[in-house]
């Protein structure tokens, strides 16, 4: 379980984070919405350990993250994978070496990415065939860079899965495939996802609970039907442009 | 007009940004020392590091090293009229070992290797790549920094040797050509020279001047802002930088030269 207590964060004067708390549960698929700039990436870049709060906790499984040591942080990014906007591939190494930058240092000094199994079976996870393995993530388009990113982030069998933005800058093809794929791999592998977005499609058919953070805060939290039928005007006014299509729609 | 308490403000506010710099640079110059003991964890990165450094950088670095021993045996023997003409070959010697071979040859390494870390490394920044390496459980500090470090400070030594050869030989080759003197005479000159410190001297430059132009790329593409603009400025910053510090190095290391005389 992640806990997240009284959470501040100040970045360039402008307070991001004000007093989030937050309880991810296992096995569960959180996902944090709201606007642009209200900071999503900046609270999941607290839960990895990318940011130290001003004030306030991040616990993972009961180690707090600010407090924790070399060895300690290292423990609890062993239980993290995390999925960056921008798939964060290293340009000179070929999509098998990135993904298998995901297993232990030891294991990738010792097998050969190409032929590795556990690299093969991400792959095969993410619904892409090995002919992808040799090549480098220029060669690769935007939607399959950010399955490569995704099977980089399983290889390893966390127990949570961070996403941050996964369908930003994807077509709205890719980005429903991104979304299911997000959903099959929370099946198959059992894993905790957090899944930060804007996008409101995603955020609902993803998010077993969702949280819609405004102004540094947490502004509503509950399932999905209790977020729609929620009364506070923040809300409905997020969920508005979507609101209006479905009506459009019927 | 600019207030004198806003101008004292602005200047504090440079010098805690410029402390705060130092200390940063500190923090990683102790981690990178630190993962020097895991030599297993960065050995085979360092060593493809050190072939793309010295392979890329030594036609430049031979070609500025023939030119350097040009220019001094011609100063020398234009100037030095009233002296003996064995003395343009100490001249040569002299120059090239304590100063020309290794300071030129630094500048070049920072305009091509220095520059080229930062930008690779702010790339990575700006990319998120460093902080995935983070999230990974990998050390960015052993990952990215020390093969570099340990590969500077490896391969500017034969560089520097090879630029001091050919500056020494280029200049024999000037002064046989353009002075009225014999290779007798610059055989004698560089003879006479007492170059046991002055070799100590230049090796002990080639490694400080390696360690500072990997680790100052390293540090100024750590700390890259921004997008392709930011990947640019990092570029042109990390050159000043490698400059600057490689000039203020050059003066701290010259009592070195006294000591091991």
């Amino acid at each position: 379980m992640i806990e997240i207590r009284g959470l501040r964060k100040t970045l360039n004067g402008k307070r991001v984070l004000d007093g989030v708390d937050l309880d991810i549960h296992e096995g569960t698929s959180l996902v944090i919405m709201g606007p642009s700039g209200t900071g999503k990436s900046v609270l999941l870049k607290h839960i990895v350990g990318l940011f130290d709060p001003d004030e306030g906790d991040v616990c993972v499984e009961g180690m707090s993250v600010p407090q924790a040591g070399g060895r300690e942080i290292r423990e609890i990014r062993s239980k993290i994978s995390y999925v960056f906007q921008n798939s964060a591939l290293f340009d000179s190494l070929t999509a098998a070496q990135n993904i298998q930058l995901g297993l232990p240092a030891d294991h990738c000094r010792h097998v050969y990415a190409m032929t590795d199994p556990l690299v093969l079976e991400a792959v095969s996870l993410v619904n892409m065939g090995p002919e992808v393995l040799a090549l480098l993530p220029s060669e690769l388009s935007g939607g399959m860079q950010k399955r490569v990113a995704i099977a980089r982030a399983i290889v390893g069998r966390q127990k949570y899965i961070l996403y941050d933005e996964p369908t930003t800058g994807l077509d709205p093809v890719n980005a429903s495939v991104i979304n299911r794929l997000i959903a099959q791999v929370q099946r198959e592998t059992g894993s905790t996802s957090v899944i930060v977005t804007h996008d409101i499609e995603s955020a609902f058919f993803l998010g077993d609970r969702i949280v819609l953070l405004s102004d540094g805060k947490v502004r509503a939290s509950g399932t999905p039907a209790e977020l729609r039928s929620s009364p506070d005007p923040v809300v409905q006014e997020f969920l508005h442009p979507k609101l209006e299509e479905e009506m459009i729609g019927e | 007009m600019t207030s004198p308490s806003s101008s004292v403000r602005a200047i504090g506010r440079k010098g805690i940004h410029v402390t705060r710099q130092f200390g940063s640079a500190g923090v990683m110059a102790c981690a990178t020392a630190s993962a020097l003991r895991r030599p297993n964890e960065w050995r085979r990165e360092a060593f493809v590091q050190a072939k793309a450094i010295g392979i890329d950088s030594l036609p430049l670095v031979l070609f500025v090293g023939a030119l350097s021993g040009s220019i001094l045996a011609q100063q020398a023997g234009y100037q030095f009229t009233d002296l003996p003409m064995w003395i343009v070959g100490q001249a040569v010697v002299a120059g090239m070992l304590t100063e020309l071979a290794p300071l030129l040859s630094a500048i070049i390494m920072a305009g091509r290797v220095g520059a080229g870390i930062g930008a690779e490394l702010g790339t990575m920044k700006v990319t998120d790549q460093i902080d995935a390496l983070r999230t990974l459980g990998r050390d960015p500090i052993i990952e990215l920094v020390v093969p570099r470090v340990v590969a500077g400070a490896i391969v500017m030594v034969p560089i520097v040797i090879f630029a001091n050869i050919i500056g020494v030989l280029s200049g024999w080759f000037t002064s046989i050509a353009l002075l009225p003197m014999t290779t007798a005479e610059y055989v004698r000159g560089v003879q006479s020279y007492n170059y046991e410190p002055a070799v100590i001297f230049t090796l002990i430059k080639a490694v400080c001047f390696g360690i500072t132009i990997t680790f100052t790329g390293c540090f100024v593409g750590f700390h890259a802002e921004g997008g392709a603009a930011g990947v640019g400025r990092t570029a042109r910053n990390t050159v000043v930088a490698i400059i600057v510090a490689l000039m203020v190095l050059d003066v701290v290391l010259a009592p070195i030269y006294k000591a091991v005389s």
